[in-house]
């Protein structure tokens, strides 16, 4: 027999799978790349503008994949999927590509309620599975609330930008609704911040009580409407620099890609992160 | 511990000047000394020195949970982290300014010298004008004074500098002054520590 030692990211890779085969997930493995025109139409949902190209032997403009979700849509539309993936993408403030591993799950069709707290209850395991004893939060937010607030507003990407910044005299400087205002600075505690939420999403957050230690109402979460128009939340592991895991629901996008009135909702769990814990990790 | 990081010289040295009377105080952090990193063991908090620019590398990276960047800085670096209060040190302004004779030709392409690309790009594709951006490090005023450029982009505070080069504001940008950022993990899980730290911030800024 050969020894081996998996290196944390494999690891991650292993525990997420055997966590979303466990909620009924199905793997999905797709193609490395697409034709061009299909991510060019839609550079809006991605979060990198740029995209590495090549040209396939009959000519054809071919892209290596920016995004996973662009792709479980086109080639499924409904279902309940996870991944394991790499995508390619230059990463903010960075000068060239970077290939990212990340793990996710989509979950696309009628979807109930339960379905989306299924999905975030599924993100808080997540974290809990690669947080290897450390505190985990995750922070949710409603981008629905944040753009019927935001609606007929010309300086919309300033506002978001101070709203993801948390940046509350940015926001009253630049007189932005008082109702925006509130919700940049609501106590962050799922107890306290109901009161802000719809009817729907507070059902939600409600359904999942034996998590509200982990879970943060926070506003700041929402930081495009491009992408996400509903429930949208961000992953954070003690330590590590950044958000890990990041998702929202994607119904726009399921109807600008011809699924008519069906909704969609996923995540991914960006595994090179695993190995960036700080210095000062006390 | 809190890590803090805060821009060297002269605003650096204005912030320093609010966390002491917040009540953070680092011993030796003034002197004249070739020392980086304080330690208030006291207090739970590491203080450090690092390059203006720096700042919110060290905040965004999480070396650092927190620090204070210039407007300006935090403009054009444009890092992911959250801005949790106007110190209101530093005041000063991020301004176009021309030769006093300067009369703007809308057909040409702008030549603009700066040391903000980012900060002059956004501005002026807000403005729909084309423009070409010269990137400098320092005396910016000798641009359009020799005719390497049209204007400036930079960070004006009393003007003086301006004046005496036959130079003047023509439009502002941005009002700019030093702000107190947050990593935003660190913020998930030192946020009573950095909460209190803002608080007794902002009863001393003003």
């Amino acid at each position: 027999m050969f020894n081996f030692r998996l290196t944390p990211e494999e690891e991650a890779s292993l525990k997420l799978r055997g966590l979303y085969e466990s909620y009924g997930y199905s793997f999905y493995r797709m193609k490395r790349f697409e034709e061009y025109d299909f991510y060019a139409g839609r550079k809006d949902f991605l979060t990198s503008k740029s995209i590495l190209t090549f040209t396939d032997i009959n000519g054809k403009l071919m892209a290596l994949r920016p995004d996973v979700t662009l792709s479980v849509i086109k080639h499924t539309g409904s279902g309940k999927f996870y991944y394991d993936e790499k995508v390619y993408r230059v990463p903010r403030n960075a000068s060239t590509f970077h290939e990212i591993s990340q793990s996710g799950i989509e979950c696309m069709g009628h979807l109930q309620p339960s379905d989306l707290r299924e999905v975030l209850e599924l993100a808080i395991l997540s974290l809990h599975l690669i947080a290897d004893g450390k505190r985990c939060v995750l922070d949710v937010a409603d981008a629905g609330q944040v753009s019927r607030i935001l609606q007929g507003n010309d300086d919309t990407a300033v506002v978001l930008h101070c709203l993801a910044g948390k940046n509350l005299h940015g926001l009253k400087a630049m007189n932005a609704p008082d109702e925006l205002v509130r919700l940049a600075e609501i106590d962050s505690h799922p107890e306290n911040s109901m009161p802000y939420l719809t009817t729907e999403t507070a059902g939600i957050i409600d359904g999942l009580k034996k998590y509200h230690d982990e879970l943060r109402i926070d506003f700041s979460a929402v930081n495009s409407l491009n992408y996400y128009n509903g429930l949208v939340f961000r992953g954070f592991i003690e330590g590590i620099p950044e958000a890990i895991l990041s998702g929202g629901q994607y119904d726009k996008m399921m109807n600008m890609m011809g699924h008519k009135d069906a909704q969609g909702i996923g995540f991914a769990v960006y595994l090179d992160m695993i190995g960036r814990r700080t210095l000062n990790d006390d | 511990m809190i890590n803090v990081a805060l821009p060297k010289g002269r605003l650096g040295e204005k912030v320093y000047g609010l966390f002491s009377r917040a009540g953070y105080d680092f011993p030796g952090m003034l002197e004249k000394n070739r020392r980086l990193v304080f330690e208030n063991e006291a207090l739970g908090m590491r203080c450090f020195w690092v390059k203006p620019f720096d700042v919110p590398v060290f905040v965004e990276r999480g070396t650092a949970d927190i620090g204070a960047a210039g407007k300006d800085i935090l403009m054009e670096r444009a890092p992911d982290v959250y801005e949790l209060l106007d110190l209101k040190a530093g005041k000063c302004r991020m301004s176009v300014a021309a030769r006093n004779d300067y009369h703007d030709d809308p057909g040409r392409v702008l030549r603009v010298a700066t040391e903000f690309p980012r900060i002059a790009q956004e501005y002026y594709s807000g403005l729909g004008r084309e423009i070409d951006i010269i990137t400098l490090r320092g005396s910016l005023e000798l641009a359009p004074v020799l005719g390497l450029s049209d204007v400036i982009v930079d960070i004006v505070e009393t003007g003086t500098t301006l004046r005496e080069n036959n130079l003047s504001v023509i439009s502002d940008i941005a009002e700019l002054s030093a702000r107190l950022i947050a990593n935003k993990s660190a913020y998930k899980f030192k946020g009573k520590e950095i909460s209190e730290i803002m608080r007794r911030l902002q009863e001393v800024s003003c």
